[in-house]
Formats: C-alpha cells, structure tokens, sequence
C-alpha cells in the first residue's frame, strides 16, 4: 500500500478515535478515583481532580456482611456452574464437532435458541417451582439455573474451537492405537486448550453479570454481589457515593481480570476464520 | 477413519437431556402460570384460562410497555451497528497496527463490565448536580441544571447511551477484524479506479461483510432484549413509564406493585412467543 498524505481528514478520523478510546474507559477510571474519595469530594458541582485519597470507601466494602455473603455466593454459583458448563458442554460440542449426524444442525439451533427465551420468562416459573419444593432463595437453586446458560454458552462457542483441532492429528491418534476417548482427552481437549479457556471465561463473565434471574430467585439468603450493589445504589440520594463507587469497582474487576484472555479468544477466532 | 465408537451418545445425550428438562420445564410451567390466577400473597389459585390475556391487550400500560421496547430494540441496535461500523472502519484506515491493539483493548472494557456496574458509573455520571457527564453542560451554561434521567423525552435514550457505550464499542473491534480477514486485491483494484476512501467501504468492503455483519446485527438484538438490569438501575422505569420495557413491567407487576405472578407470567409467555417466532425466521433467513 502507498502511504497517504496528511489531510484534514485523517486527523479528523484519529481525533474521533481518540475521543471513543478516552470515553471507553474514562467513565470507569473516574468511578475508580471517586472511590478513594471523601463524600465532600465528590459531591462539588466542579469535579475535583486534586484531592486527599482515602480507603475508607474499600475498608467499609470489605468489613460489610452483606458484601463478603454476595461475593461468596457469587463466587460460589458462578463457579459451580461454570464447572457443570465445562463437563457437560464441553464433550457435548466434540461429539457434535466430530461425530457429525443429522441431528447437528438442529442441535446447534436447540443451543443457540435457548439465548432467545427472555430471562423473565424463565425465572418467573422458576421462582413459584423453587417456592413449591422449599429450595427458593438457595444456591442450588441459583447453581442449576445458571447451568442451562453455562452449559449452552459453553457448548456454542466449543463446536467451532473442536473444529479448529486439525483433523490429521486425530486421525494420526488413531492410526497409533488410541480410542476415541483418549483421543478426545489427550489430544482434542489440550490441542483445542486455548479457545477453549476463551468460551470458559466468556460464560463465566456472563453469569457472574447476570442480574435479573439472581433478583428473582434470592431474597436474602442467596443474594449475589450484583444484587447487593445495586441495593446499595437505590438508598436514595443521600447515600455515601464513595462507598457505592467503591462496591461498583469491587463487582467490576472479575471480569477485567478477563480482558486479556478475551481479547486473545476473539484473535484467534478470526485468526482462523482467514486461514 | 474413525470407528464406530459410543461415544457420540455418551458425550451427547446427558447433556442434551438436561438442557431439555431445564428449558422445557421453565417454559411449559410459564405457560401453566399464564393461564391460572396465582399471587404472591395467597397460596391458592383457580384456572382462569386466557382471560389474563384478554386483560393486558386492554392495559394501557402493557401497549406502552410494548412500544417502549419496539422503540429500545430500534435505537439500540441502529445506533450500535452505526457506532461498530463507523470507528471499525476509522481503525483500519487510520490506525497503525500496534495502536490498533490498543484500542481493540479499551473498546472490549465497557461490555466486560456487570450491566449493574455500567448502569451505575453512568448513572452518577448523569447525576444533574455532580456528574462528569452533564459537568460540561453546567459549565457552557453557567450552572444551568440538565437531568436527562429524569425527562420523558432524554431518558430512554441516555439509558440507550450506556447500552451502546458497552456493545458499540465491542463490535467495533469485531467489525475490525472482519475488514483484517477481507482480501486486499478488490480494495487496490478500487483504489486504482481512484475510488474514495469512503467509496471503497461503502461500495466493496461492507458489501463484501454483508453476511457476518447481520449476523452481528442479529446477536445484538438477541442481546438488546436484555435491557432490564440497566433500566432497572437507572430508572426503575420511570419518569412516569417513559422507559418501562416488558421486561420492566413484568417484573413491577409480579414483584414490586401486586405480586401478580399469573399476570406477569402471561406477559413473559407473550414476550416468549414473539421472540422465539422472530429469531428463528431471522435465523433460518440468515442462514439461508
């Protein structure tokens, strides 16, 4: 390609870009800052950039019950239901990324459509079954819930990272011997490892987010943290807007421990899109 | 060749039940609540078959609800797709490669964050009095007070605002990469022909993405149907019922104001027919 001249228009375009950059991350950057401020700091009709830090914010977070229950049950119900996701999504997609039968095209739209049902429409019944056998506002409830996203996120994203493994690995696996489960587990799964992590951490994020169905089926016992946040930003305006700053970069910062292997998956999806 | 192994059915069919039982009894269950006349306050209930269904095509909040989610969906998906598109196609014209990692980077931030921690941080910034957003406003006007939450007019659209805030910008970087895997041949060819920078996008590279970019388009509408957390966080619906999307409504019926289960649930159920007849025709065309 010739390089092009400087024209007006070009550094019109790396304004703007420059513009969506500083917008992609300045409003999360100043809730940061507002979380190590005193109140009177905050509330000034001109924001103040200079002032006296402190961590008062972060030690009233972290000394709450309410917040340690909701980041253990958090931590708990995404967890448990990442780790069904990935045992029983993940051989799922092999089977239908290797074994293919009729079935595949419509197996692939069952797991695609069941991100079309509208939460509420799924926790409403939900929360009068849980209420009918005595497991409404408990994380097993929360735990089998989130599994149907998990499991189906899960099993979407892994069909075309299977795909990706090189079939002449595998085939060679078998000339030396190997059965189809081994082949799967030493050389599929390892082979697939890294877009594999990519899906993993995807539905994680997902349902570590997820706000409506939690509301629905907790009432005290089994609030995660985005419920308790969000309860602590609807006291009203008189509430201390440090603390809630500070609980938005507490609920905020699991997922942006994701950033670099998310951004890694997407590279390698397209990545092997244009070989 | 591989040999008939069974493993097909052992990795499949657990799974696949599952997610049978788990979808299906939800669903079918919704459909039972929908036609009887349960409350939260009182355990007994009677079959009332469709009358909740009659009641809410005469509610006039619920016709509201409606149009107020026809209007979100709208708003949202055009302005996401036109925000993806424009600083996609401004990324790879202008921007080196190193400095386009970057901000793949920091455009992948906002829909990392919990629709919860999104709504808030705009929330405040919002804030007529305190925010960083209205700041420049109140300093052009000399303290004039600008509260887009709290107008029927602005409200939906800043709630919409922080709704492509997080997608726009992710599918920017996925538009990106899309124009990366294109072949450079048609582009050179149309640059020989001395076609415009903005030519050669609007009459050989976007038409050439024609396929995945509905695609994309597809997923956010899927996506934008969950606007409930922002809404909730940001105005529980309000002013008035300026922002209260079905989801919204559904829930202030069968939670907050009456308790109503079997009506919320009729209109879940309804929300449930028409989203799943719409994406499986989009789907099937976008497949086709």
């Amino acid at each position: 390609m010739k390089p092009y001249r400087l024209r007006p228009g070009r550094l019109i375009a790396k304004a703007v870009l420059a513009l969506a950059g500083f917008l992609a991350v300045f409003p999360l950057a100043w809730t940061a800052l507002n979380a190590l401020k005193n109140n009177v700091d905050i509330i000034t009709r001109v924001p103040k950039v200079v002032f006296t830090p402190t961590l008062a914010n972060i030690s009233y977070i972290l000394g709450r019950d309410s917040v340690l229950t909701g980041l253990y049950n958090s931590a708990v119900a995404c967890g448990a239901a990442v780790l069904i996701g990935i045992v029983l999504g993940l051989p799922a997609a092999y089977a239908v990324a290797r074994y293919p039968n009729r079935f595949a095209g419509d197996i692939q739209f069952f797991v695609l459509s069941l991100r079309f049902l509208p939460p509420v429409a799924v926790a409403i019944p939900l929360m009068v079954i849980w209420l009918q056998i005595g497991l409404y506002d408990t994380l097993p409830a929360l735990i089998v819930t989130y599994s149907l996203l998990t499991i189906s996120v899960i099993m979407w994203l892994a069909i075309p990272a299977f795909q990706g493994v090189p079939k002449e690995i595998e085939e060679a696996a078998f000339v030396d011997g190997y059965g189809a489960y081994s082949v799967f587990w030493r050389i599929a799964l390892p082979v697939a490892a890294r877009s594999l992590i990519g899906a993993i951490a995807f539905s994680f994020v997902l349902v570590w987010n997820e706000f409506l169905i939690a509301l629905m089926l907790s009432s005290s016992n089994a609030k995660t943290l985005p419920i308790v946040a969000s309860e602590l930003s609807q006291q009203g305006m008189n509430v201390p807007w440090g603390i809630l700053n500070a609980s938005v970069v507490l609920l905020s910062l699991p997922p942006l421990l994701f950033l670099g292997v998310l951004s890694g998956f997407l590279n390698s999806v397209f990545r092997q899109k244009k070989s | 060749m591989r040999r008939r192994s069974s493993l097909p059915v052992t990795f499949l069919v657990p799974t696949l039940a599952i997610l049978l039982v788990l979808s299906m009894v939800p669903t079918l269950y919704a459909i039972v609540i929908a036609l009887q006349n349960r409350e939260l306050s009182s355990p007994g209930y009677s079959w009332v078959w469709f009358s909740n269904f009659a009641d809410l095509f005469l509610d006039r909040r619920f016709l509201n609800a409606v149009w107020v989610s026809v209007k979100w969906e709208i708003v949202t998906v055009v302005a996401t797709m036109a925000v993806a598109i424009g600083l996609g196609v401004l990324m790879f014209e202008v921007a080196s490669p190193r400095l386009r990692n970057f901000y793949c980077l920091l455009f992948i931030i906002p829909v990392l964050l919990p629709r919860v921690s999104a709504a808030f941080v705009w929330k405040f910034a919002y804030h007529p009095l305190y925010g960083i957003a209205t700041y420049p406003y109140r300093l052009i006007t000399g303290g004039l007070i600008f509260d887009p939450l709290s107008k029927p007019a602005t409200a939906l659209f800043a709630v919409a605002s922080v709704d492509v805030w997080q997608w726009g910008l992710f599918f920017a970087v996925i538009v990106l990469k899309l124009l990366e895997t294109l072949p450079p041949q048609p582009i050179e060819a149309a640059r020989l022909d001395h076609a415009k920078r903005w030519q050669i996008h609007a009459y050989v590279t976007l038409p050439m993405l024609k396929a995945p970019l509905i695609s994309l388009m597809f997923v956010k509408m899927i996506e934008s149907l969950r606007s409930f957390d922002l809404i909730y966080v940001m105005t529980r619906g309000g002013p008035g019922v300026a922002t209260e999307t079905l989801d919204m409504y559904a829930f202030s019926q069968g939670f907050i104001e009456s308790g109503k289960v079997s009506y919320a649930s009729a209109m879940a159920v309804l929300m449930m027919i028409a989203t799943v007849i719409t994406f499986t025709m989009l789907w099937k065309r976008v497949q086709a």
